[in-house]
């Protein structure tokens, strides 16, 4: 099969400083995505404290593919397809689940949640047994965790995960360290939404720093937020090139700066007392610190973005339509928080908050402005002239530049050329 | 005489299951309801399943062991 991404001029279509227009709307990029990213490389799929007992089970994704993420007896976490093997059937349907086995409702077919075939309904029409040991469910090839965050890859071979994530582990350890107990749980439901856009669009926007001050400015003003002034012409934060596509709004300068802690939350210490005491009792002095630096923005390539307080995960079905999965951060052993951290959440991205809707109207109109003839181009040029390096030699910028859509398709242009 | 314990279903099964006392010994009575089969299970068995290594149930959850298999078919 000739490959997809072989057959286009990626060198014409992205520039340093402006891509194409075709990169969002031709349904043979879009394949030729799914065969160079989303089938090739490290993607999010799910969460270890989402199948937390043996025998547990949730339905994943990678792009548009079925996936079932289960922990079997011994607690190893399996990536299964979710076809059966016999007629492409989904074998599982339910959301999440506790059961060792898996039985398609077509015809009886039975897996154990390890993958294999146990077996099928009249076998003597098989002549035998033999194919059980052939036909067990199809698997990602590669499983591997991070602060128990579990992702999967379809290639057999290549960078390990911690290749790929490079940098941007950082994120997850900023993560965790906010929970008392070192431990996030995913376990406050998910909503999912569906919108008519490429998924670049809402991958580009994650750590987008100068949309928030226009597309957000009702939500900043009804809740009277700081958050806009975090992204304006004076803010002392930066984005950053985080490497392998990753990105990142490092709001950290500003927030050392206002040195409030949980001033990154919109609260203070006097509100959440027992979490401030659990997380005194596990970082000592370094506790107000902590406090005070908040929570990470990053982008992690290509689906998963940690928005401080509530995870994003994209998921393609199409070249014009994407799901984004969204839910709140819990840590694990802090309800307090947690609470507080539900309510925003729900407040912010839940069906009738403002945040996400506001973002799913910008992505929908993209998507069909990208479809005028002329000008072809889009512009990430911002910044260009104020680009620098920092400390650890990553590319920043300003905190509404455009260093991370740059990072983005240097990284993007790199894999489909590969 | 029955007493419920309670009703389990997944995507795959739904039963009910009550300890039943009319025999010599209480035993577990489990009754799939999508077809009303009842099965028993005594505390013997029940311990065996408790010590179950993984994957000792595959051989029985095979469609083909008894439930969907020919008449004349060997087990």
């Amino acid at each position: 099969m000739t490959s997809a991404a072989a057959t286009i001029p990626w060198d014409e279509l992205i520039e340093h400083d402006r891509v194409h227009g075709s990169l969002y709307t031709d349904p043979d990029v879009y394949a030729a995505e799914l065969e160079r990213i989303w089938y090739r490389t490290w993607v999010y799929v799910g969460h270890v404290s989402e199948v937390p007992e043996p025998n547990d089970y949730v339905l994943k994704s990678i792009g548009p593919q079925p996936v079932i993420m289960s922990r079997d007896k011994q607690g190893e976490i399996h990536l299964l397809l979710n076809r059966c093997t016999h007629r492409a059937n989904l074998v599982c349907d339910a959301p999440k689940g506790n059961s060792s086995a898996f039985r398609c409702p077509y015809h009886g077919w039975t897996f154990s949640n390890t993958g294999k075939l146990l077996g099928y309904p009249f076998n003597s029409g098989y002549a035998g047994t033999a194919l059980k040991s052939e036909l067990g469910l199809g698997r990602v090839p590669r499983v591997a965790s991070y602060q128990g965050f579990v992702f999967g890859s379809f290639a057999e071979d290549g960078p390990t995960l911690e290749e790929h994530l490079g940098a941007a582990t950082d994120a997850f350890d900023r993560l965790v360290r906010l929970s008392p107990t070192g431990e996030v749980e995913l376990t406050a439901g998910w909503l999912q939404h569906k919108c008519k856009a490429n998924w670049k669009m809402l991958l580009e926007n994650e750590t987008d720093g100068y949309h928030p001050q226009f597309v957000h400015s009702s939500i900043f003003s009804v809740a009277a937020s700081g958050i806009g002034d975090l992204y304006g012409e004076k803010s002392t934060a930066v984005c950053r090139d985080l490497g392998n596509g990753h990105t990142e709004n490092d709001l950290r300068p500003e927030f050392r700066r206002l040195d409030q802690p949980l001033g990154w939350f919109g609260t203070d210490p006097a509100k959440v007392p027992d979490y401030v005491d659990q997380l005194t009792a596990v970082h000592g002095e370094r506790t107000r610190e902590i406090l005070v630096d908040g929570s990470p923005h990053v982008m992690v390539f290509p689906n998963l973005f940690i928005a401080e307080i509530q995870l994003f995960v994209i998921q393609p079905t199409a070249v014009d339509e994407t799901v984004q999965h969204v839910t709140a951060v819990q840590y694990r052993g802090a309800p307090d928080m947690n609470r507080r951290m539900l309510q925003q959440t729900i407040g912010s991205v839940g069906p009738a908050g403002f945040l996400l809707a506001d973002d799913s109207e910008m992505y929908e109109r993209n998507q069909r402005g990208v479809q005028a003839r002329n000008p072809e181009w889009l512009q990430i040029k911002r910044g260009t002239h104020r680009e620098r390096q920092d400390e650890n030699g990553f590319t920043v910028g300003d905190a509404t530049d455009e260093v991370p859509q740059r990072a983005i398709w240097k990284h993007y242009r790199s894999l489909m050329e590969a | 005489m029955a007493d419920e314990v309670g009703e389990l279903s997944s995507e795959f099964a739904s039963v009910r299951v009550r300890i039943d006392t009319d025999g010599n010994g209480p035993r577990l009575r489990v009754e799939d309801l999508r077809t009303g089969h009842v099965g028993f299970l005594d505390p013997l068995e029940l311990e065996t399943l408790a010590w179950l290594p993984e994957g000792g149930l595959h051989k029985l959850l095979d469609p083909s062991l008894h439930r969907w298999r020919a008449e004349d078919q060997e087990r």
